[in-house]
């Protein structure tokens, strides 16, 4: 990988800077746009990549992919097979209507987009309550709607966790850190070195595990839910802790070094550990 | 002359933020960025596949009167048509930012609004860069004024801009085109030239020659500071992925 | 959409839950305030404040005016407040909500109407000249408890304001430029600051200082405005569930504690602004007078 590179709208992507695998076309991520340049020749153009946010240039050249990492701040825009936790607001005939982001227009869960679900059979969500859903269209122009799932469509079955998140608690975090979270939760889990500089799940789940261990899902909307319930007694105080090193560790942008000290600090303040 | 300071993602609600402070003018704004959100009403309802970009400027120590509105329609013209309305997530949805003025001096009611222009666009500008709000390019502006003697000075302050002849604000994309040429007062179309070449070299770094502003031209430029202060949170943000590095 | 995004039914229970257990989210006691940071501007009565999360700038201004016709002898003295979309998304520009007005009502009863300002004491000219002192309150972030921050902003800032002086000299009033003399302090007859407290489960658990989602989980409010020497001069309970009469009381005197640590540190970092002020006050003038040596040639 050559020298970080950041961009800002209306930068050219330099050439050198793209992935050079022929074998896939090139896709374009978040913050970037193809513009035609016409040149002096008549019928003869010219394709310029340009960025439209301020961000940092990344490539994969494995699945040939170029974007830009903008500020993890940012608010979330729903993309296709993004998994997110999202919030009941009210129901109708056909569907959940959910809060993704707050002072957005909800997206559209189908009543029947649950594993195994009838209209017998289906979950009778209450307002208030949380799904873990995917998103699964994102629709095209004004006023187009989002459709989230909790079922796989291929499969019919609900993988990796969707579906309605009973008791518990979520935690806000910025985007950018749930981004952050499910890289490195994907990554392997008996990897104990730092991914994405996160070493706070690795160092929690071993802290933590004698405790009963926890439970986690990730929205990349900027949700951490935490479940504790095998913890007896001690669930509140280790799903504060666990919610309190998220966030710290995302307000703070911490060190993997300063993460750990972090976990230990606050197991001792909520009497976790001695 | 000390140049302006300013940082990204200082406020913790907003999807985006910037605080940027002007020394010369004394002035110092906070801009805030919320969006994609949804508008209440149908205030969309004529550009449906764009978004709609909201300005609000709220003074430090009066309540907002004409002069905040009329300013707030040029700031739009210029801001809002950088922004790139039309990317995924954006049509029908409101993108609103609101600029706080929370240092300097009062613009008296009736006063021109000219000498804060150029520290509203730029803290606007890098409170959307800040919410990753789609941009088409970057800004610089500059603020100038022309005395009595003919002489040409940079920012001055709400004091120093009564007494000159002419105040100017023009700002200038990142790749040179002139985007906003806001005057006031007298003067003649050899001296709007003149003034302009001079904001030019100031936004983009003096490239002329004959208006050279000393060496180092190019990092005292107002685009190079637009640029460093955006790199400068991006680098901090992802330090963990380049450490990796 | 002018409403903060409802919490889930998993955050209202777990708050609830854990506060059964004497347990907040943030790891503090009931009667703990977050982590207070007060700077202030270069300008006199440019306070910025942070209350964990929650960031007010309060800005402090003065001009000289006509006092009102029936109150020929007062000053005026007014607190504004606009929520802007800059504190939270769910605000929006130009437009009051409740809270807004809730806010601004305790503001002006806690610290107006309680006289804690001396409005006498800004009286220039009988029926003719007057000073009208005002306090902008801005709110950059909003996370809850926006009562007691804007209230302890708008103290230090009334405290560490200077107005510039101003005599009447053959009935025709002359105002002195900072330059020219030094500017004065106003009158503060006493120091009235709020305490809000938010009750969970039938009012078994009350705790200060509520972050939002505390406040949204919360159930009912009890605000207390009380100065250093123990005068109540403010006492609501407008809505939410009942609260024992006694709990009232009792919060009442922790309202009072809180005051006096709240007060003392303000104190605090007044006297530590004053004291830089008089030392870069002390080498301008230095340095003015080796200007002025300078200038002859």
């Amino acid at each position: 990988m050559s020298a970080p590179l950041v961009l800002l709208p209306s930068d050219e992507v330099p050439r050198e800077h793209l992935p050079s695998n022929k074998s896939n076309p090139l896709r374009l991520g978040p913050g970037l746009r193809l513009l035609s340049q016409p040149t002096s020749q008549a019928g003869d153009s010219n394709h310029v990549l340009t960025a439209t946010q301020a961000g940092l240039l990344t490539t994969d050249a494995k699945r040939n992919t170029v974007s830009l990492l903008s500020f993890p701040n940012r608010r979330y825009v729903p993309t296709v097979n993004d998994l997110i936790i999202a919030q009941i607001h009210h129901s109708s005939i056909d569907f959940f209507h959910c809060i993704v982001t707050p002072n957005t227009a909800h997206a559209l869960l189908g009543q029947l987009s649950f594993e195994g679900a009838t209209k017998k059979t289906r979950p009778q969500l209450k307002q208030g309550e949380l799904v873990y859903a995917r998103v699964q269209s994102v629709g095209v122009g004004a006023g187009a709607e989002v459709e989230l799932t909790c079922v796989n469509p291929a499969t019919g079955k609900a993988d990796g966790g969707l579906g309605p998140l009973v008791g518990g608690m979520v935690f806000d975090v910025s985007t950018g850190m749930a981004a952050r979270l499910i890289r490195a939760s994907s990554a392997s889990p008996d990897n104990t070195d730092a991914v994405e500089g996160l070493v706070i799940l690795g160092e929690l789940g071993r802290k933590l595990e004698s405790l009963g261990g926890f439970e986690l899902a990730v929205g990349r909307n900027g949700k951490v839910w935490v479940d504790c319930s095998n913890a007896g007694e001690s669930a509140i105080a280790v799903t504060v802790a666990i919610g309190r090193c998220l966030q710290e560790t995302d307000q703070h942008n911490l060190h993997p070094h300063d993460q750990k000290k972090l976990v230990t600090r606050i197991l001792r303040d909520l009497k976790l550990a001695s | 002359m000390v140049g302006p300071t300013a940082s990204l993602s200082v406020l913790s609600r907003a999807d985006g933020s910037a605080s940027y402070k002007c020394p010369a003018t004394g002035y110092n704004i906070l801009g805030a960025v919320n969006g994609p959100v949804e508008l209440p009403g149908r205030r969309d309802a004529l550009k449906p596949e764009d978004a709609t970009v909201e300005i609000f400027i709220k003074p430090g120590t009066t309540t907002g009167g004409v002069g905040e509105r009329a300013t707030e329609t040029i700031l739009k013209s210029v801001l809002g048509n950088l922004v790139l309305g039309r990317e995924k997530g954006f049509p029908r949805r409101g993108v609103v930012l609101t600029l706080n003025i929370v240092g300097g001096e009062n613009v008296e009611r009736g006063d021109s609004y000219l000498t804060l222009l150029p520290a509203l666009l730029h803290a606007g500008l890098l409170a959307m860069i800040s919410a990753s709000i789609p941009l088409s390019m970057t800004l610089s502006a500059a603020l100038l004024g022309v005395t009595t003697s003919g002489d040409i000075v940079q920012n001055p302050g709400p004091a120093a801009a009564k007494s000159v002849v002419s105040l100017h604000v023009l700002a200038f994309s990142s790749k040179g085109h002139l985007l906003l040429n806001e005057s006031r007062g007298r003067f003649d179309f050899d001296t709007w030239e003149l003034v302009r070449a001079r904001a030019l070299s100031i936004c983009q770094g003096a490239h002329d020659g004959d208006v050279a502003m000393g060496e180092g031209e190019n990092a005292a430029s107002v685009n190079a500071f637009i640029r460093e202060t955006a790199e400068d949170q991006i680098y901090s943000d992802y330090a963990h992925k380049l450490d990796s590095i | 959409m002018s409403k903060e995004a409802q919490l889930s039914i998993a955050e209202r229970d777990f708050i609830l839950e854990a506060l059964r257990q004497d347990v907040r989210l943030d790891g503090r006691k009931p009667d703990e305030y977050r982590p207070l940071n007060i700077t202030f501007g270069e300008e006199y009565g440019h306070v910025n404040l942070q209350l964990g999360k929650t960031h007010i700038i309060v800005r402090i201004s003065a001009e000289v005016t006509k006092p009102r016709d029936d109150r020929p002898f007062d000053g005026l003295f007014n607190i504004n407040m606009e929520l802007t979309n800059m504190g939270s998304p769910a605000w929006d520009n130009g437009r009051s909500n409740d809270l807004e007005a809730a806010v601004t009502h305790t503001l002006d009863r806690v610290i107006r109407h309680s006289n804690a300002l001396d409005t006498e004491s800004l009286c220039i000219l009988k029926g003719v000249s007057c000073w009208s002192i005002r306090a902008d309150v801005h709110v950059l972030d909003y996370d809850g408890n926006l009562t007691d921050a804007a209230c302890i902003a708008t103290m230090a800032g009334l405290q560490h304001f200077r107005r510039p002086d101003a005599v009447v000299r053959d009935g025709k009033v002359i105002v002195y430029g900072v330059e020219q003399r030094v500017p004065v302090a106003l009158n503060i007859t006493h120091k009235p600051l709020s305490v809000t407290f938010h009750t969970y489960n039938d009012s078994k658990h009350v705790i200060v200082d509520a972050t939002l989602k505390e406040e949204q989980a919360a159930e009912g409010d009890l605000v207390i405005g009380i100065n250093n020497a123990g005068d109540l001069c403010y006492a609501s309970k407008i809505a939410g569930a009942p609260v024992d009469a006694m709990v009232i009381v009792t919060k009442t005197s922790i309202a009072w504690e809180k005051v006096k640590v709240l007060n003392a540190a303000i104190d605090k970092v007044l006297q530590a602004d004053l004291a830089k002020r008089a030392k870069v006050g002390m080498a301008d003038e230095s340095r003015a007078e080796n200007d002025r040596e300078v200038q002859p040639e």
